[in-house]
């Protein structure tokens, strides 16, 4: 490894792939350590990328160049758009993965960056020197390149569930970063020696059954979109055949078996400290905190084509593995099903995001990025898109360039950074449409309009996507014009313009395309193409509203605190606003705002302080 | 800036001579420097009056025999120890209470640090905050009982309400994007437009009952105005009650604005007589006549005065025409003498409302006149039992709130989204969260998560 690497990843899941090939692309040399190649780019919980908000994210990563987007669409084996019957803001794809092929498909994809070096090892700690990292330590004996010293000028680290992990199986408890993978010890101890702030979190998974022993057709239907939205803007059209998912209900007897085995559920007598999410409740909590439920719904998704584990979404639990097996053979259809392996909840430790910029670098070590669930989150594609950002900020670190930096009113990413640095993480930090307070703007279809342009300044879109996008861009513009000039006739007889017929309701772009309006779409982006447009006239009024506030927002952002600022005795401010504000240290007075607690009367008070220095 | 954490000491009643005056004195030494101005006892006993006198730091010379009552924290007005000291209302003695006070170790208060030091440590909320300032400086008791409803909350507590169920509309909303196969029903488009209407009743009711309240905390100014000689300085006089205007038989003796300040029920009333209006070539009564359309112009409401002995002419015409659509009361005047025109029927229907006539001879006029102005200031309907809001910017709030939930209420009926009508209803909702106080950026989820059992 000679002189070390411009940047070190730590960790080859969601996050560390994003980050390693963002810096490999942007001229990095980057190593990539990971325990094992069998387990790139894992998806240990359930076998699906995208839903509502992580879709947008899944799109957002795209049109900066990212990875998730493409690998899902070549390795999705069922696409549904949700929301389609909704508003263009909320619409959002999701897609089953093939887990195996998705794991594969990355690994290639990362194979082919000359830039990355594969480190196969674990990495047992940081070397700082003087407040900046300069590489990491590989434990002895830990793989094949144990016990040296690596120099790195950035080093991400991804570790996901791995720091102290510790799996719950009923009674049985065992320290693990997933069931059957050993836990990162030396290096949680390392990051908390440097002071980072950490906490504790659970999440759980459900049991899997054997395909084979299970008579689907006792089962309701989910299938997926007939014509798929993809989620990559490279992608296209996706016309693989899809696999049918399908859904199963709780009964009364479930819930009495949980009941009467609640005491043994260590999430229920003290076992487990960890905070788990609340909107992915285990089956103890949906049983224990609505017993007014008369039913929950559960699906059984195949984890891949041709592999026979099937997930029983929605059926995560951490039972005794004897509990968990009654528990299945309670549900209607699933009677005779064999349980290849229990659920289990595990609880790891996490660095509390307040110790981060929003770049993801550690405020207080410089080089050192933190990406993904370590850093309080949950799911695959919140992991990936703070991966991406670390990534990019790595690499400009490491050649001294400026931070990249996303506002809430350009992407979902950039609102997932915000809350996660300026609020932290109470319990498992998911997105959801309703975090971004400028939603009409921030849309799946326009995720390339927003970003690519980005992507492509700090060197992340390559020739092919770029092209490909100006091509959209242009698509875009030119039919802005055509409909801003063409008159039409409405179904009623009269004639108005375009522009104007769209800002009825009832009015469809593609209803008037029909009727005369001539478009200019491309044959594999139909459905996006007229998105765009039609949500531009449609919600005009309400996306002038929203930049409205948005201007008048800036003006806040604009504000820069100076990080040497001190809130300690500024008077006025309450001890508790000082300390939070000393914790999160906002950038901007817009920031300040948003922490919890911090009054507009405090952040005017230290506007004043600001401007008077 | 000031520090938050010394002892404070104000003159805690309004300025200006009255029965009794309080001398408050606030903070963590509040106890320790009350018993070094008093002459005993050595200790106060919480919440119980004592009896004693506000000694002369020099001299120690009894300065008022005064009560001192001792509020301890947290549960005191500020928060903080809080000892007040009631003595009699004279400035110059409250005054020297507050020197010997500051002598002692306190620090004069700025104006309104109480409020904040109360607001700070969480013992009011914003609108309450702002309500104890209108009850400081309220002039007549119904100000003050108005002022004093917000205080104990009962105008946060209608905002509040309706925040509330503005609250709970949009979770569901929002629960309907963000989990959509949940197989939850929270809420279809049809109850979301009918919850939406509701609540643009209920911020209009809240909006109309504010008209009162504004009046009652601003007072209002009312024009009287007419042609030169018709009475109008009469009507000003029996009105105050006293002869404030000089009255004469000439025409144009009034040729600057006399004002009179009067209270109707409780409401503080301006009193404006203005110049006769009338085209004139006289550089000294048309500037009169210019300051009479001035005041014409911001009064809330107006009083026309008409001579009932004479026919109208352009210029009371012209006077009518210029005041209709606003609020007024038409007086025909000089009932007396021989009427030259009918006030009753087609004149009423023509003015579009009730004509008074009157004689302004004797102040018998004074209790009916005073009793239509009132109606004319209130607006039509009774006096309402919903809180009254009285604080123009919450007014405003209220309006952007109103506006919103219209719009809101429009996408609605024209089938928009759920997406849009959040947006209108985020719009309310950062209106009334502006009195009400804001909620956490992750109140939405956590009134979800509360509610339903999300999540697979």
């Amino acid at each position: 490894m000679g002189d070390g690497f411009d940047v070190i990843v730590v960790g080859a899941g969601h996050a560390g792939v994003e980050a390693a090939r963002a810096a490999a692309r942007m001229g990095c040399s980057v190593g990539l350590c990971t325990l094992s190649e069998a387990t790139v780019a894992h998806m240990p919980c359930n076998p699906a990328i995208g839903g509502t908000a992580k879709g947008h994210l899944v799109r957002e990563i795209d049109a900066l160049g990212g990875l998730m987007g493409e690998a899902i669409d070549a390795t999705g084996i069922q696409f549904k758009l949700l929301n389609r019957s909704r508003g263009p803001a909320v619409r959002s794809p999701r897609a089953q993965a093939d887990k195996a092929r998705y794991r594969a498909w990355v690994t290639d994809a990362l194979r082919r960056e000359e830039r990355i070096a594969w480190i196969l090892g674990r990495v047992g700690g940081l070397t700082v020197v003087g407040g900046a990292v300069t590489g990491v330590e590989l434990e002895a004996g830990s793989g094949a390149a144990g016990g040296e010293r690596v120099r790195a000028r950035a080093v991400v680290v991804t570790t996901g569930t791995f720091l102290n992990g510790l799996v719950h199986v009923g009674e049985r408890r065992t320290p693990a970063g997933r069931a059957g993978e050993p836990p990162s010890r030396d290096l949680a101890e390392s990051l908390k020696g440097l002071g980072l702030p950490w906490g504790r979190l659970k999440t759980g998974t459900p049991p899997r059954l054997d395909r084979r022993s299970i008579d689907f057709s006792r089962f309701e239907e989910a299938p997926g979109d007939e014509a798929p939205v993809a989620f990559s803007f490279m992608t296209g059209g996706i016309d693989r055949p899809q696999i049918v998912c399908h859904q199963v209900h709780t009964t009364n007897r479930v819930h009495d078996i949980v009941r009467a085995n609640i005491d043994r559920s260590p999430l229920y007598n003290g076992q487990i400290e960890g905070i788990g999410p609340r909107y992915c409740p285990s089956l103890e909590d949906k049983v224990m905190r609505f017993p007014h439920h008369e039913r929950h719904h559960i699906f059984l998704e195949p984890e891949g084509l041709d592999v026979n584990e099937i997930y029983v979404n929605g059926y995560s639990m951490s039972l005794p593995a004897d509990v968990q097996e009654t528990l299945v053979h309670a549900l209607p259809g699933l009677e005779r099903a064999v349980m290849m392996r229990p659920g289990y909840a595990v609880e790891y430790d996490f660095v509390q995001p307040t110790a981060l910029s929003r770049t993801y670098e550690a405020r207080e070590v410089e080089g050192l990025f933190l990406a993904g669930q370590v850093n309080g989150t949950s799911g695959y594609e919140e992991a990936a898109g703070q991966g991406l950002i670390a990534g990019i900020n790595a690499a400009r670190t490491s050649t001294g360039e400026e931070p990249f930096v996303l506002g809430r009113d350009e992407a979902y990413l950039g609102v997932l950074a915000d809350d996660l640095t300026t609020r932290g993480c109470l319990e498992p930090y998911r997105m959801f449409t309703s975090r971004a307070e400028y939603r009409l703007l921030l849309r799946i279809d326009n995720a390339d309009l927003r970003l690519t342009e980005r992507g492509r300044q700090v060197g992340l879109v390559d020739d092919r996507r770029w092209e490909r996008f100006r091509q959209r861009r242009s698509r875009f513009e030119r039919n802005l014009e055509r409909v801003a000039a063409t008159t039409v006739t409405l179904p009623d007889g009269a004639r108005a313009r375009a522009a104007q017929a769209l800002r009825r309701q009832d009015t469809a772009l593609d209803e008037l395309a029909r009727s005369g309006l001539r478009l200019d779409v491309a044959p594999d982006e139909e459905q996006v193409d007229i998105w765009s447009v039609e949500t531009h006239f449609k919600y005009a009024g309400y996306l002038e509203r929203q930049k409205a506030t948005i201007e008048r927002a800036r003006r806040m952002e604009g504000r820069r605190i100076p990080p040497e600022f001190s809130y300690e005795g500024l008077p006025g401010l309450s001890l508790e606003m000082a300390e939070r504000l000393g914790e999160v240290r906002p950038e901007t007075l817009g920031q300040a705002l948003r922490i919890p607690g911090v009054t507009p009367a405090a952040v005017a008070l230290i506007g004043a302080r600001v401007s008077a220095r | 800036m000031f520090a938050t954490d010394d002892t404070i000491v104000a003159i805690a009643t309004p300025p200006g001579p009255g029965g009794i005056g309080v001398v408050r004195v606030s903070g963590a030494a509040a106890v320790g420097i009350a018993t070094a101005i008093l002459s005993g006892p050595s200790s106060l006993e919480p919440r119980r009056a004592t009896l004693t006198d506000a000694l002369d730091p020099i001299d120690r010379r009894p300065i008022d025999r005064v009560l001192a009552t001792y509020f301890p924290r947290p549960r005191s007005y500020t928060g903080e120890d809080i000892v007040e000291i009631s003595g009699h209302g004279s400035p110059v003695i409250l005054r020297r209470i507050v020197e010997a006070a500051t002598a002692a170790g306190a620090r004069l208060a700025q104006p309104g640090e109480f409020t904040l030091r109360a607001f700070l440590r969480g013992r009011i909320d914003l609108v309450q905050a702002e309500a104890i300032h209108d009850l400081v400086t309220s002039v007549t008791p119904l100000q003050a009982r108005v002022a004093f409803d917000q205080l104990e909350g009962t105008a946060t507590a209608a905002i509040g309400a309706i925040e509330d169920v503005l609250f709970d509309l949009v979770a569901r909303l929002e629960a309907s994007l963000d989990f959509p196969e949940e197989g939850y029903h929270f809420i279809d488009a049809e109850a979301a437009g009918l919850e939406v209407a509701n609540l643009v009743d209920r911020v209009q009711s809240l909006i109309a009952s504010s008209r009162q309240g504004r009046l009652i905390r601003e007072g209002c100014q009312v024009a009287v105005v007419g042609k030169p000689n018709v009475g109008k300085s009469s009507l000003f006089n029996v009105l105050c009650g006293v002869q404030r205007a000089i009255v004469a038989d000439a025409s144009g003796t009034t040729r600057d604005l006399v004002t009179e300040t009067i209270h109707l029920e409780g409401i503080p009333v301006t009193l404006v007589d203005t110049a006769g209006i009338r085209a004139t070539s006289d550089a000294v009564e048309a500037e009169g006549v210019r300051r009479a359309r001035g005041a014409l112009v911001v009064a809330s409401a107006v009083l026309v005065v008409l001579d009932r002995s004479r026919p109208l002419d352009e210029d009371d015409w012209d006077l009518l025409r210029e005041t209709a659509g606003r609020p007024r009361l038409v007086i025909a005047n000089k009932q007396d003498l021989r009427a030259a025109w009918s006030a009753a029927g087609q004149f009423e229907a023509g003015v579009g409302g009730a004509v008074i006539e009157t004689c302004l001879i004797d102040g018998s006029a004074a209790k009916p006149l005073r009793g239509a102005l009132l109606r004319v200031l209130e607006g039509d309907g009774p006096r309402r039992e919903a809180p009254a809001i009285s604080n123009v910017r919450h007014i405003g709030l209220l309006c952007s709130a109103e506006a919103a939930l219209r719009q809101a209420s429009r996408t609605a009926a024209a089938g928009g989204v759920e997406e849009l009508l959040l947006a209108d209803l985020e719009e309310a909702r950062r209106a009334l969260e502006e009195i009400t106080g804001k909620r956490a950026p992750d109140a939405v989820l956590e009134r979800i998560f509360e509610r339903f059992c999300i999540g697979k």
